[in-house]
């Protein structure tokens, strides 16, 4: 009688797994991407199955802004060569051009690809186009950006806010909820800039902090670097500085440097060069995490579906603030600063794309 | 074919500009594209590369009219994202169109006064303009996103009798600027007022009895209200309102009109060879996608073909 239920029973799961759906918590995406709570709807098991081998599309939504967007698609690229199913993955690039991106996912449904991962360069920039890839039968996933319309197949998201709000109440709790601040901003009427600031305002409700000043460095370093320099020569007195990117986060610690001015609590993120200055220099800090390989988990999404596995519609990434101790064990002292972490690159492509020598 | 339209049509040393050039090369990037890609002669694909290049034609003709006299507007790249802005507040429809026109209307009006009765150098007092406008527009709308009247949306994204409606769109805009070009005394006027430019005497149209500084606030104004369609046609194409759409629209529609074979120092240039001119940037882009080019080196070819088909062209006939 043992014998026959366990011979039902592995019967049972070998037909599971070899017939049935998969489940969403089947699929693994990225470290620290959870399924999100409370609604969310399923993408049936099936529902855009494909054999092989496919070709994917995805409109990034500006490869060359910056070293992070740039690290973006080579993580998606090493993800799509890694697996063999693929036979092409067409990249392009909008530029942070709304319009541009409209046209992108046009081409790519001219083209016929068998599914389409999207980042989007505003919330709305892209819902029509989305729309008709989704009208025409191609699974469309979303990645490191938010849009207003629901019309897509499944999304990733990175909060924006959470991560404004993880440096925010670091800084609260630097401060003890009393002080002046600086705050340094990304690029003027990028969603990521007003949702990253919104953040920061959330941890502030109720707190004795005042933002003394407020600029927008363009998460550029030589811009930020000019902006510190007259922010310190205006008044010197601040109690810690919240800053939206890592590269204006190194300018300003220079500008202190510079002076010979101690370093107030400043936040970063997860940049190699950021990290290098951080253990080197040892002033207060936290490091929010935006990984990059955000678009390796967009192709494990895309490929999920064409495997017709089952997927939530929507997924969270807001993992917590990194201390100066997990800064030390990414940090690599013979890549460049312009390496993010963490990373999926493989060992030979992180030196080839970054190594010093 | 009447004896006009065959002046108008021939390069020879007419005041046409050299707008062969960039057909062949068109011509001969749409044979590559067919057959390099099997997916270009779509019908679909051809659509998306109409309504992809309408916003740049539509913006390049109204380039046209300030550069034939010898002027030249950066502010129509922030005209652009500044009615995407207006018309996404959600108002009603029959306000916020023609509103948008007659904003436009006044920006160049300001541009025009200001180029011709405080004698500022059109480059300064349209980037000034530029500025002040990108400023409201930011103010009015700091993010993308508001809800655009649904006679917009539908008016680019449909079909009429089986054609799809940006088709509709290019012909009523080139129907209109072909009348204000060849059709009116005004036409006329601005290629006087440019060729006096070109040739150094400034006052020479003037002194043959032609209201010079009357036409060339005309030519802004309508400059900057055929870059309000393009940005109906865009907050259309978008379905929002963005403040960043129009950044460095400017320099793509300077760039058609020069590809088309528009003297950059005025007089000489055509509206057929500006839509060519638009043609070639929009074939570029979408022939660059089809084909799989890297984005890594999309921006290199794009640069190196504008290069090259300008310097095809003598730096005396562009007035560069």
């Amino acid at each position: 009688m043992r014998l026959l239920t366990k011979s039902i029973a592995a019967a049972i799961l070998a037909t599971t797994m070899l017939c049935g759906p998969s489940f969403a918590e089947d699929v693994f995406l990225l470290d620290g991407v959870t399924a999100r709570e409370g609604d969310n709807p399923t993408v049936e098991a099936g529902k855009y199955k494909k054999d092989g081998p496919w070709v994917i599309g995805m409109s990034h939504f500006g490869v060359n802004a910056n070293t992070w967007t740039v690290q973006v698609a080579h993580e998606t690229e090493a993800a799509a060569a890694k697996d063999p199913r693929i036979s092409k993955l067409i990249l392009l690039d909008a530029g942070f051009d709304q319009k541009k991106q409209v046209a992108d996912i046009e081409d790519l449904i001219a083209q016929k690809v068998d599914a389409i991962i999207v980042q989007p360069v505003t919330s709305t920039s892209a819902d029509a186009s989305i729309a008709k890839a989704v009208a025409a039968g191609i699974p469309v996933v979303l990645h490191t950006g938010r849009i207003e319309s629901d019309a897509y197949t499944t999304e990733i998201q990175g909060g924006a806010e959470h991560f404004g709000k993880v440096m925010g109440d670091y800084l609260v709790e630097q401060l003890g909820g009393k002080g002046n601040i600086w705050v340094l901003r990304g690029l003027a009427g990028h969603p990521e800039d007003t949702n990253r600031y919104n953040g920061l305002k959330q941890s502030l409700e109720g707190k004795d902090i005042t933002i003394i000043a407020e600029e927008h460095g363009d998460w550029q370093y030589d811009k930020a670097k000019k902006l510190c320099e007259t922010l310190y020569l205006n008044n010197p007195q601040v109690d810690g500085i919240w800053s939206s990117g890592a590269d204006m986060t190194r300018a300003c610690v220079d500008v202190f440097k510079q002076f010979g001015a101690p370093i107030p609590p400043i936040t970063g993120e997860g940049n190699n060069g950021f990290f290098g200055q951080w253990i080197a220099d040892g002033f207060k800090s936290i490091s929010a995490e935006y990984s990059p390989a955000q678009g390796a988990a967009g192709i494990r999404a895309a490929v999920a579906l064409l495997e017709g596995k089952e997927l939530k519609k929507h997924y969270d990434y807001n993992p917590a603030g990194w201390d100066v101790e997990k800064a030390k064990k990414y940090y690599r002292d013979d890549l460049s600063a312009n390496v993010w972490w963490p990373s999926e690159l493989p060992e030979e492509k992180l030196k080839e794309l970054y190594g010093k020598n | 074919m009447k004896a006009d339209t065959l002046r108008l049509l021939s390069t020879k040393g007419s005041r046409q500009g050299m707008w062969l050039l960039p057909l062949l090369i068109a011509l001969g990037l749409a044979i590559w594209l067919s057959v390099q890609t099997q997916q270009f002669l779509n019908a679909g694909n051809l659509l998306n590369l109409v309504a992809q290049g309408m916003p740049l034609i539509i913006t390049a003709i109204g380039q046209m009219f300030v550069i034939l006299i010898g002027g030249l507007d950066l502010s129509v790249g922030s005209v652009i994202s500044f009615t995407t802005a207006v018309l996404a507040l959600d108002g009603p429809g029959i306000v916020l169109i023609p509103g948008v026109f007659v904003l436009a209307a006044l920006i160049g009006l300001c541009n025009g006064v200001i180029i011709t009765r405080f004698n500022v150098h059109p480059i300064i007092a349209t980037l000034s303009m530029q500025y002040v406008l990108l400023g409201i527009t930011r103010v009015l709308r700091p993010v993308s996103g508001g809800t655009v009247p649904d006679v917009v949306i539908a008016s680019v994204s449909g079909s009429f009798l089986g054609v799809p409606l940006p088709v509709f769109w290019g012909i009523a805009t080139i129907a209109v600027a072909w009348k204000l070009l060849y059709g009116s005394r005004f036409g006329l006027h601005l290629f006087a007022i440019g060729g006096g430019v070109a040739s150094g005497t400034e006052d020479a149209a003037h002194n043959f009895g032609i209201r010079d500084r009357r036409n060339i606030v005309l030519a802004y104004v309508i400059c900057s209200c055929f870059a309000a369609l393009a940005g109906v046609f865009l907050a259309g194409r978008i379905v929002s309102g963005d403040p960043n759409v129009g950044l460095l629209f400017e320099l793509d529609a300077i760039t058609a009109v020069a590809i088309g074979g528009t003297q950059l120092s005025g007089g000489v240039g055509s509206l057929h060879g500006t839509v060519v001119g638009a043609l070639v940037m929009a074939l570029l882009a979408n022939g660059m996608n089809l084909a799989n080019v890297s984005p890594f080196i999309q921006t290199m070819i794009k640069g190196a073909i504008l290069l090259l088909v300008v310097s095809l062209q003598s730096r005396k006939k562009m007035g560069l």
